[in-house]
């Protein structure tokens, strides 16, 4: 029975995990940027669904949307001015640019905002329901639908409309594509603009039990690296199933070791699996 | 035998300097540091520039230098000098055990991976608790000042044990990549299957690199222990503050090149030390935040690294002083 | 290069910056155009200002800019010719090494009669070895055991150390159980696996095994956790009848949120930390009434004085801020005494006395006494209880100012 509920927490929190991550991957697949700064605008979406919160009374559900169209934003100037200028440079210079942008943007939250810990009341957040004797906390529940339905709605984007199949022409091959007439830059901007978009997204959703500081995405950078490269870098499918898998390793690992151990237990896992398969579980080598 | 003695002027200079400092004093401790962490990109070096592995995972060897020879210096008492070189043999032996796994890696792979080893080691220091000291961290205990027991009263001394373990490890680091080890590394980087073809062991010649590279800034965890004197899991396994700050610095001054990690430590460094002076106490957060500005600026200016500034300054005087 | 003091005054430049700080400072109160007589006292103020700990070290460097503007507003320290003090504020970041490092710019910048920080306990270790080694006495509220465990003479802790305030965690719960009738033999205690966390639940240990009681719960998480379900699935399974969490915010809502889905109501006593900050409260609404903490002291003991603070800051005084209030004060006293602002002077002053009045009222004994180590020997630790959006302290008895609720 505990074997069960902690297979369902995994799954619930691991579905966050991939909410926030796809972004990530979103990011690398098209322009080959690790975008080390992609956890700040996380911290982002999560101020944006705070203050929509305090002064509008709008549940951090609800305020999702707002938090992507404002990390869009931020991150189509971003990509535009800073990321598009290193794209010809060798990638590490590329990563530690995006280092550089995590810590402006970690300590320009700290100067606007303050540094203290903000929190939401919502009424749903001590409620779980009750599946036999089985809890499903409903935070994490509605967290885990928004995942799924924003996956969904990603994936019929990259499949279904131009823009997501021009922004997979350009991954694959940026001459090709720009001889077909797509506009290579744009569909970077678009890129970067839509996967950072996705990450304050999740973060809007996880408010429910995540309190934001400014530092708040730094507690997340490494999982969601690990994540999206235990699923394969560049595949949506692989981040969802990263995500899932984080989350129940970690859930699992807690019932056999010590709960400080999880994510020892996780590295250690993550690091056989890419030993096994280079590329990832999903990945296809770019 | 130009380069050679502009070699010779900068070291005698760099050797001079701890001797015009207070000895009592912060820029001497900011020297030492600096020196410090460029001999640690200068490891890092190693496998991040010459064999093009970007490794974001090298806290992990540095922190067990760290820890082998102050704990072997708390419960056996035995002097940091031999206690650096067990540290720098575990290092080794776990920058062996990490290469195996992450060997057939691609780039951006190998570095989370490395990651999340470093990740790995931290977890288990603050874990082992008995042998660590946990998350409390461990303070190198107070014995009386002498050089075979690596302690000393006042901070010159660290300063140069810091220059010479400079001038060691880019000795090391030159003699690689001038080197037949250097060569194979070149090919790999450049071609490893063809490399393969012509008869280079990419395997063993990746994991002499990594071995070395570890062995290397393992003991450079040992002076680092000597000089803070206090350290915690965080502060040596460290992802932001070791893994990723000594990439940066070979990254910021030239991946590569010998003098990449050293200038890169000199400029930031002080730089930081610099931002946290004038600006710390003025907003919370206003020193940090001017830096990553800055360092976006540096970063979006030369690509390549400062070496590339250099480069094109040297190949202007050549042009300007020639005919 | 020009700085901002404590007053956010620019100084022309370094070399000026004594005698132009303490010439502008004294200004309104010199009649005469002679030069101003009395060299400001410089005390370095070191905190983490950036990084995960910036509340608390922002918080602190309130308290004692409350206590500083005080002082240099009734005329500064008379004993010295009303000289005043310069609060010289610096950034700890979340480094211990680059703490030390900071210690030692501001020793080496100006002559410091002493310092204050760090809040976290190895950004204070880190900076005391520094200011051992340069003979200035640090002030601190950190209360890992090794501060005081190392025969320092420089360093002076004002409150009761980890061990101790873990302990009392666990024994002031018994008492107060028991005084309502309850008996408790099974505890369960979870704690972050940061410094601060291990140090606690070691003394909770202690007092569980002092107490005969059972721990059928004893687990380490690790810092910055998103997820506290197999925490709470455990304690829920665990049969525990009190829990123990030692926390920062994030968790301490976390656990006290899931616990409440789970339905699990026994009480919890949080350790300090993210249990005792107006945010937990912001955070949790009605589900932090009655949730005890231990405390290493609070604000309700002296509200003539912390009022002060809730006024100035808008948010009432934290434990880190009254403790780093009561440094200065003490300090302050210690100069006094010494009649001289030399570091060696003070630091003697510092040793052995008993200092009483003014913002030590605030602590508990309304005194603070260092002994040989360094540890104030006065200082009990608090068990407290939030009413409303406020923290009581409920225990022991002769300080309580309200009686405990306990509901099993």
């Amino acid at each position: 029975m505990s074997f069960l509920q902690a297979i369902l927490d995994g799954l619930l929190v691991g579905g966050v995990y991939a909410v926030i991550s796809i972004g990530l991957t979103l990011v690398y697949g098209v322009m080959g940027i690790v975008n080390f700064a992609q956890a700040e605008f996380l911290t982002i979406g999560m101020f944006v669904a705070w203050f929509a919160w305090a002064f509008l009374g709008l549940d951090p559900v609800l305020a999702a949307p707002l938090s992507f169209a404002v990390a869009f934003a931020i991150g189509w100037v971003v990509q535009g001015q800073l990321i598009a200028r290193v794209l010809s440079a060798p990638s590490v210079a590329q990563i530690f640019l995006t280092v550089g942008v995590l810590i402006v943007i970690e300590n320009g939250s700290l100067l606007l905002f303050g540094s203290q810990f903000r929190s939401v009341t919502t009424s749903y957040q001590t409620i779980s329901l009750s599946l036999g004797s089985l809890f499903i906390s409903v935070p994490y529940l509605i967290a885990f639908s928004m995942s799924l339905a924003c996956g969904a709605a990603l994936w019929w984007f990259m499949r279904a409309s131009w823009f997501g199949r021009a922004m997979r022409a350009t991954a694959q091959n940026p001459s090709a594509a720009r001889l077909m007439g797509i506009d290579t830059d744009l569909m970077y901007k678009m890129a970067f603009a839509l996967g950072v978009g996705l990450t304050a997204f999740g973060g809007a959703v996880i408010l429910p039990y995540v309190t934001v500081f400014p530092g708040v995405g730094g507690q997340f950078v490494v999982l969601m690296f690990t994540v999206v490269v235990l699923g394969g870098l560049g595949s949506v499918a692989g981040a969802v199933v990263g995500g899932l898998a984080v989350g129940v390793i970690q859930a699992l690992s807690s019932l056999v070791f010590p709960i400080q151990l999880q994510n020892l237990v996780l590295f250690i896992v993550f690091i056989l699996v890419l030993a096994v398969r280079p590329q990832g579980l999903i990945g296809a080598s770019r | 035998m130009k380069r050679c003695l502009a070699l010779a002027v900068v070291i005698a200079a760099a050797a001079l300097l701890p001797l015009l400092l207070d000895q009592r004093g912060y820029w001497i401790r900011v020297l030492t540091f600096t020196l410090l962490f460029a001999a640690m990109a200068q490891s890092w070096n190693i496998v991040g520039g010459l064999a093009n592995q970007t490794s974001l995972g090298h806290a992990a060897f540095f922190g067990i230098g760290a820890y082998t020879s102050t704990v072997l210096l708390l419960k056996f008492g035995i002097s940091p000098w031999l206690g650096m070189l067990a540290g720098g043999a575990l290092g080794g032996l776990a920058a062996f055990i990490i290469a195996i796994p992450t060997m057939r890696l691609q780039g951006h792979y190998f570095a989370l991976a490395t990651l999340a080893f470093g990740e790995v080691m931290r977890v288990i220091a603050n874990v082992w608790t008995s042998l660590t000291g946990g998350p409390g961290g461990l303070s190198v205990p107070f014995v009386p000042p002498g050089f075979a027991a690596y302690s000393f009263k006042l901070l010159r001394p660290h300063a140069y044990i810091a220059l010479a373990a400079l001038v060691v490890v880019t000795a090391i680091f030159e003699a690689i990549r001038r080197g037949a080890m250097g060569y194979r590394l070149r090919a790999i980087r450049q071609n490893a299957a063809a490399a393969e073809v012509i008869g280079v062991d990419t395997t063993r010649v990746k994991l002499q690199a990594a071995v070395i590279s570890g062995a290397l800034i393992a003991m450079l965890g040992t002076l680092y222990a000597q000089v803070a004197v206090f350290f915690d899991p965080d502060t040596v396994f460290g992802i932001a503050g070791i893994s990723i700050r000594i990439a940066l610095i070979a990254i910021i001054g030239g991946v590569g090149t010998a003098a990449g990690p050293i200038l890169g430590a000199f400029f930031i460094i002080p730089l930081e030390e610099l931002m946290n002076d004038l600006l710390s106490s003025r907003a919370a957060g206003l020193s940090q935040l001017v830096f990553g500005i800055i360092l976006v600026a540096v970063i979006l200016w030369q690509p390549r690294g400062f070496i590339t500034v250099l480069g094109s300054w040297r190949a202007r005087l050549s042009r300007a002083v020639a005919p | 290069m020009s700085k901002l003091n404590s007053l956010g005054i620019a100084d022309v430049s370094r070399r000026k910056l004594l005698s132009g700080t303490a010439a502008f400072l004294a200004a309104p109160f010199v009649i005469s155009s002679a030069r101003a007589e009395a060299p400001p006292v410089n005390v370095g103020v070191i905190m983490p200002l950036s990084g995960p700990n910036a509340q608390f070290g922002i918080n602190s460097r309130n308290g004692i800019e409350l206590v500083a503007d005080e002082i240099n507003a009734a005329g500064g320290i008379a004993e010295l010719g009303g000289a005043k003090i310069n609060l010289v504020v610096a950034d700890a970041t979340s480094t211990p090494t680059t703490a030390g490092t900071v210690a030692q710019r501001l020793i080496t910048q100006q002559d410091m009669t002493a310092m204050l920080g760090a809040f976290a306990s190895s950004l204070t270790i880190a900076i005391s070895e520094v200011t051992e080694r340069r003979d200035i006495p640090l002030l601190t509220m950190s209360f890992a055991d090794q501060i005081t465990g190392r025969g320092y003479k420089n360093i002076f802790q004002v409150v009761a150390k980890a061990s101790v305030i873990g302990r009392a965690q666990f024994d002031y719960t018994a008492a107060i159980a028991q005084a309502a009738g309850a008996k408790i033999d099974k505890v369960a205690i979870m704690y972050e696996d940061t410094a601060y966390g291990t140090a606690q639940a070691n003394g909770l240990r202690a007092g569980a095994k002092g107490a005969n009681v059972e721990l059928v719960m004893d687990d380490a998480y690790p810092l910055g956790i998103t997820d506290t379900t197999p925490l709470i699935n455990k304690l829920r399974g665990s049969g525990a009848q009190a829990v123990f969490p030692v926390s920062y915010l994030n968790d301490s809502l976390l656990i006290i949120r899931t616990m409440r889905q789970q339905k699990l109501t026994m009480p919890a006593i949080g350790g300090a930390a993210g249990y005792v900050i107006p945010d937990f409260e912001k955070g949790l609404g009605e589900f932090a009434e009655n949730v005890f903490s231990i405390a290493p002291a609070n604000y309700d003991l002296a509200p003539e004085l912390t009022e002060r603070f809730r006024r100035r800051f808008g948010y009432f005084m934290v434990h880190e801020a009254l403790e780093h209030a009561v440094c200065l004060e003490v300090l302050v006293q210690a100069i006094k005494k010494a009649k001289s602002a030399k570091a060696e002077d003070v630091a003697a002053a510092l040793r052995g006395a008993k200092f009483t009045g003014g913002w030590i009222n605030g602590m508990t004994g309304g005194a603070v006494q260092f002994d040989q180590s360094g540890l104030n020997v006065l200082s009990v630790p608090l068990m407290v209880q939030w009413r409303g959006k406020d923290i009581v302290t409920v225990w022991p008895k002769d300080i309580a100012r309200s009686a405990p609720v306990w509901r099993s």
